[in-house]
């Protein structure tokens, strides 16, 4: 059940980005809209405001997860889509492996600046 | 038939002869057409009366045995269980089906479809050989479970779904729906105890999980069958399985003999009398 497997959590990696996307959407970019709710929030998208949010661990956290199922579930839907058009498995076995290679090396450099920025 | 209620149908065929260096091409044919006759009645009188040599597959002449599967006006359909006066037109446009390797004229190989098929051990796998290989009685089952598999076997093998499914169309290694119809046929049926044998061969790259559930499957089957279900149902059992949510189901036993007859119900009296 290894490709049932990569499948669902392909399937939940699409949930998580709804949620964890959701979240950054209405808190970055419709603040106009939260503040007609009532919601106190400043310029969101200043520098200052940024810089703020990357000293939180919670935005740390959230910004970390939301790359590593972004990385995932793209990656995951890219191979399905080359795949389906490929019947060599030593193709299959390449962009398998540069995809992963890819990957992980983006997830660790697109992780650096959040902990970086939280750390100084 | 009255002659006046024949109408001329241009049939444009495609043919192609894998001897020759020619590429596919369309020849037309143009013959009598009466009311209620068949796209096969059509080729039929095509290859007795002006081109002997056109190839196509047929047998049965009734949507039963699945060998005229082939694309009518760019739609795949049985040729003998589609009248040509479904279409509303003078002209008709006959190919093979598509996603099958053309073997001569409107004749497909459909051997590829029928290996896959095969692999998907379309058969009840029992553990217990001694009752398999020497039956006592028939193993039990409710109409509930019937229904479960029911319209499944149904599936004549016509090569249909797999012609009408995009995904079969690129890429040439999935299973296509036939098959995996099949899949869930046999492991939805409680007889069975095979699921992990076929489980693991669906469960890969270019098995289930590859159906973008185009529906066209379904849509196109003749029979009727929803091959698009079968495919969403078996990927539930996948991912149950996966998860650990599926309980392991014993396949049904074996009838147990009768303890104890009814009697019969006794002749009942004449109700006119003999008074000779």
């Amino acid at each position: 059940m290894r490709t049932t497997r990569f499948r669902l959590v392909h399937m939940l990696a699409g949930a998580v980005i709804a949620v964890l996307l959701g979240i950054h959407m209405v808190v970055i970019h419709l603040d106009s809209i939260l503040r007609f709710f009532g919601a106190n929030t400043a310029n969101t998208t200043s520098w200052q405001a940024m810089i703020e949010r990357a000293g939180q661990g919670t935005w740390v956290g959230i910004y970390i997860a939301l790359l590593a199922f972004v990385l995932y579930h793209g990656f995951y839907g890219l191979r399905g889509v080359i795949l389906e058009v490929t019947t060599s498995a030593k193709t299959t076995r390449i962009v398998t492996w540069t995809l992963i290679i890819v990957g992980i090396v983006t997830f660790i450099w697109g992780s650096y600046v959040p902990i970086a920025l939280l750390s100084s | 038939m009255a002659n006046s209620s024949l109408k001329q149908i241009t049939f444009k065929v495609q043919r192609y002869n894998p001897e020759d260096s020619n590429p596919p091409y369309l020849e037309e044919f143009t013959i009598p057409s009466s009311r209620g006759m068949t796209v096969l009645d059509g080729l039929i009188y095509i290859k007795e009366n002006l081109d002997s040599t056109l190839s196509f597959r047929t047998s049965c002449r009734m949507g039963i045995c699945g060998s005229c599967g082939m694309l009518i006006n760019n739609y795949p359909h049985l040729a003998c269980h589609t009248q040509i006066e479904e279409f509303h037109s003078n002209t008709l446009t006959v190919k093979p089906l598509p996603n099958q390797p053309i073997i001569k004229d409107l004749v497909v190989d459909l051997m590829p479809m029928f290996n896959v098929h095969k692999s998907m051990k379309p058969y009840i796998i029992r553990h217990d050989t001694k009752e398999t290989e020497n039956p006592t009685a028939e193993f039990a089952q409710t109409p509930e479970e019937v229904n479960a598999f029911l319209q499944f076997t149904y599936c004549i093998k016509c090569g249909i779904c797999v012609s009408a499914c995009p995904t079969s169309a690129s890429d040439k290694l999935f299973l296509g729906p036939q098959a995996l119809a099949q899949c869930y046929r046999y492991c939805a049926d409680s007889r069975d105890d095979g699921q992990q044998e076929r489980l693991s061969v669906v469960d890969a790259d270019h098995g289930a999980w590859h159906c973008h559930l185009a529906g066209a499957c379904s849509e196109a089957c003749p029979k009727g069958l929803d091959p698009a279900l079968a495919i969403q149902l078996l990927k539930r059992q996948m991912a149950s399985q996966a998860l650990g949510l599926r309980r392991k189901k014993r396949p049904s036993p074996v009838v147990p003999p009768l303890t104890e007859t009814k009697p019969k119900v006794p002749f009942p009296e004449f109700t006119v009398k003999d008074n000779r």
